[in-house]
């Protein structure tokens, strides 16, 4: 057991000095909240005042109201509003619609350092589109699907008030019936409100899949690299004389291991200080509460935390253990390729589940896919997350996936006690066979 | 006589398409330096990975200390120097003795002094917190020799020690071996430098493609050998000799070094006669010396002798 002890240290050790690891537990928070903060920002860039014409061919000046409702609309609210569009209308008869439009769009689709005269959209508007809504829109933008969205929504609302004014309902009525729903949304488990908005409960569930994947795709192949290591610096003899293959392999997975739960709990500890402090943080940083409002990291409740890192030590044993027996079976990392995909393929099908669990977490497939040893590290911890799982679930889950690892481990101790040793060419599959039955 | 630290018995191993290692025997006496010589690729490292429970033998037994061997059990009393030298690049030098230390089961604290010590000993204690990547091969391995022997072990086997060192690094090890074995400890170490194996060695097994040629203490291996050896060293006119040495009347064996040779006389020759003949012939002679056969020689002879020996196959594993 001491022996074990000694292999499970060196490489915690080795490990967590390196800088490599200091490296990669600072980069990793700075580029999941570059992953977080950078929509936002590139939406905020977003914030751009876009020039429309619109040629108004309705012949019943339907280009006004438009151009109202369209210069109504605004980024933000209150003081800090910004206009979404900047309108010009240009008026035309259905004989020159083509040629005023195609005039216009000469001009459209330059960044605007080229041409300041430029259009970002022409909006054309004809006789039928009062009664039928059909209008047609160019720009340089339409693939945003936002934008476009927003703009439809813009145009449908004036439509409305122009057809709801038409039939000789009061315009201030017709502002009052537009104004918008603005909706918040609360996640509730269990009767109770967890004072999550749902946006924040996805947030953790999707950061919490993101993580899994990373440390577990990360530190198992950690173990199968050193692995490989030792066959190739041949340490690996001294090792065999001193050690049996399990002390080998149990000392290599947990302190690799350990070394990721280390990393893991400054990560989860960060933000659990950040999400519980946040707005004291941001104070004495000097930013407003608003600030901290935005950057807020979800408090996280200590059961999903817990589930989180006991699912994480499990899935990581399971696969620490599988990619330390492929390192055993191979001479050199390339050589890992063909048989580590085996391993690979599975992480990152659990991991894909995470985004389909996030629609629905109690589903069939989430349901199932949080049975099989494979998948429940990544899905049951999002599901715990996102809703409430009964705990028969929970406690089926669990004992599977105890069975599963202790049979992935036995499978790879059975490959690694004699892969250690060969050198030379890849075993067959055959091979590889035989090596486990022997 | 007490038990002996290794006992061989009738092992065979045998890898895909040729024999490493055929029914060799061999016993190992307790306290002293065992050699175990033979060519490139004789079976001399496939014998101690048996021997070390690294390999399992097809055939045969193979008990250390008396005991059914597992030497996985027995580490603590055994220290092993691969042939293929290896270290974690990246640890410190003191960091990787201790480890090392703790897998033969000794604590963190002795192995960290005892390290300290070996480190001192060997000259490179300045080097003990920089990465072993750092350290030029010699010192490596000198790390990896502190290593095996940091436990402090009864049985020290070491595969080809001296392979790849400096004279003056050769020298330190071989002190330390010799050292060990005066403490009554035994040392099971393969080579194929004769010379070396000759000044060390106690007793020595000669193995040649896996079998054992020739077996026993020095004396005895130069006694089973027979015959009467001359040694000569040429000062001038070395090639007026040639016709004497080629003489099947006079000379068996001609073990030729160019300024020097080492000969086995025919049977019934006199010395004298050998060296009346070369006198004769005009050979300046530096030297001229009945000696006991080298282990070169009866190395050269026994194994050369057999065709089956000597035509090794090509790339076989050592």
């Amino acid at each position: 057991m001491n022996k074990t002890f000694a292999v499970i240290r060196r490489e915690y050790v080795e490990r967590v000095r390196t800088k490599a690891f200091l490296i990669s537990t600072i980069l990793l928070p700075v580029f999941m909240l570059a992953m977080a903060v950078l929509p936002a920002l590139i939406m905020s860039g977003g914030d751009r005042t876009s020039r429309v014409a619109v040629v108004d061919a309705s012949g019943s000046h339907l280009g006004q109201p438009v151009a109202a409702a369209l210069k109504a609309a605004t980024f933000g609210r209150g003081g800090q509003a910004k206009p979404r569009y900047d309108v010009s209308v240009f008026p035309a008869e259905a004989a020159n619609l083509a040629q005023v439009r195609d005039g216009l769009i000469a001009r459209t689709g330059f960044a605007r350092d080229k041409r300041k005269d430029g259009w970002d959209g022409v909006l054309v508007l004809d006789a039928g589109t009062l009664a039928s809504g059909k209008l047609a829109y160019y720009g340089d933008n339409v693939s945003s699907l936002e934008g476009m969205n927003r703009l439809q929504r813009d145009i449908s609302k004036a439509l409305a008030g122009v057809r709801l004014a038409q039939s000789g309902v009061d315009q201030k009525l017709v502002d009052k019936a537009m104004e918008p729903a603005d909706m918040d949304t609360t996640k509730v488990t269990e009767g109770k409100r967890t004072g999550q908005s749902g946006a924040a409960s996805f947030a953790i569930a999707y950061a919490m899949g993101f993580l899994l994947y990373l440390a577990i795709l990360i530190y198992g192949q950690q173990t199968m690299t050193s692995v490989i290591e030792e066959k190739t610096s041949r340490i690996m003899e001294v090792l065999t004389s001193a050690l049996t293959p399990f002390q080998m392999l149990l000392g290599k997975v947990l302190g690799v291991g350990l070394a990721g739960l280390t990393q893991m709990g400054i990560w989860v500890g960060t933000a659990f200080v950040l999400g519980s402090q946040g707005p004291n943080l941001a104070g004495a940083f000097g930013m407003g509460a608003g600030a901290a409002d935005k950057f807020a990291i979800p408090g996280v409740p200590a059961s999903v935390l817990l589930v989180f890192l006991l699912y994480f030590a499990m899935g990581f044993l399971l696969y620490g253990a599988l990619y330390a027996a492929i390192g055993a079976m191979c001479n050199s990392i390339q050589e890992t390729q063909q048989y580590a995909v085996f391993v690979t393929m599975p992480i990152i099908v659990g991991f894909m589940a995470v985004f389909a669990l996030i629609k629905d977490p109690s589903g069939p497939l989430g349901t199932i896919m949080s049975f099989i040893p494979f998948f429940a590290p990544f899905t049951m911890p999002v599901r715990w997350s996102m809703t409430a799982v009964p705990p028969v679930q929970l406690a089926l889950s669990l004992a599977l996936m105890v069975l599963g690892l202790l049979a992935c481990v036995w499978l790879a101790g059975r490959i690694y006690r004699t892969g250690i040793l060969m050198y030379g060419k890849k075993p067959t599959w055959g091979e590889l066979w035989r090596w486990i039955r022997a | 006589m007490s038990t002996p630290s290794v006992s061989v018995e009738a092992v065979t191993k045998r890898f895909a398409g040729h024999t490493a290692v055929s029914r060799l025997s061999l016993q190992v006496p307790s306290g002293g330096i065992y050699g175990l010589l033979g060519p490139n690729g004789a079976g001399k490292s496939t014998a101690i990975r048996l021997v070390m429970g690294i390999l399992e033998p097809d055939e045969g037994r193979i008990a250390l200390f008396g005991a059914e061997r597992n030497s996985r059990r027995l580490s603590a009393r055994i220290g092993y120097l691969p042939e293929e030298r290896g270290l974690y690049k990246k640890m410190k030098v003191l960091d990787h003795l201790v480890f090392l230390g703790e897998t033969r089961g000794i604590s963190r604290k002795d192995a960290a002094q005892r390290a300290q010590a070996w480190l001192a000993r060997l000259e490179i204690a300045d080097w003990a917190q920089k990465k072993v990547e750092d350290l030029s091969k010699g010192m490596q391995q000198k790390v990896q020799f502190a290593g095996a022997l940091l436990h402090e072990p009864e049985l020290v086997i070491l595969d080809e020690p001296f392979s790849g060192l400096d004279p003056i690094n050769a020298q330190v090890m071989k002190d330390i071996v010799v050292e060990i074995a005066r403490s009554g400890r035994t040392v099971l170490l393969s080579t194929h430098v004769m010379e070396q194996a000759e000044r060390m060695c106690d007793r020595v097994a000669i193995i040649a493609r896996g079998q054992l040629v020739a077996n026993g203490t020095v004396a005895q291996v130069k006694a089973d050998f027979g015959g009467r050896h001359v040694a000569l060293g040429f000062a001038g006119g070395r090639e007026r000799a040639d016709a004497i040495l080629a003489d099947p009347r006079l000379i068996a064996r001609v073990d030729d070094y160019g300024a020097s040779a080492e000969l086995k006389l025919a049977a019934g020759v006199e010395p004298d006669k050998l060296l009346a003949a070369l006198v004769q012939a005009g050979v300046g002679l530096r030297r001229f010396e009945v000696v006991e056969p080298s282990l070169q020689a009866i190395f050269v002879a026994k194994v050369g002798a057999d065709p089956a020996l000597a035509s090794l196959p090509a790339g076989a594993a050592a």
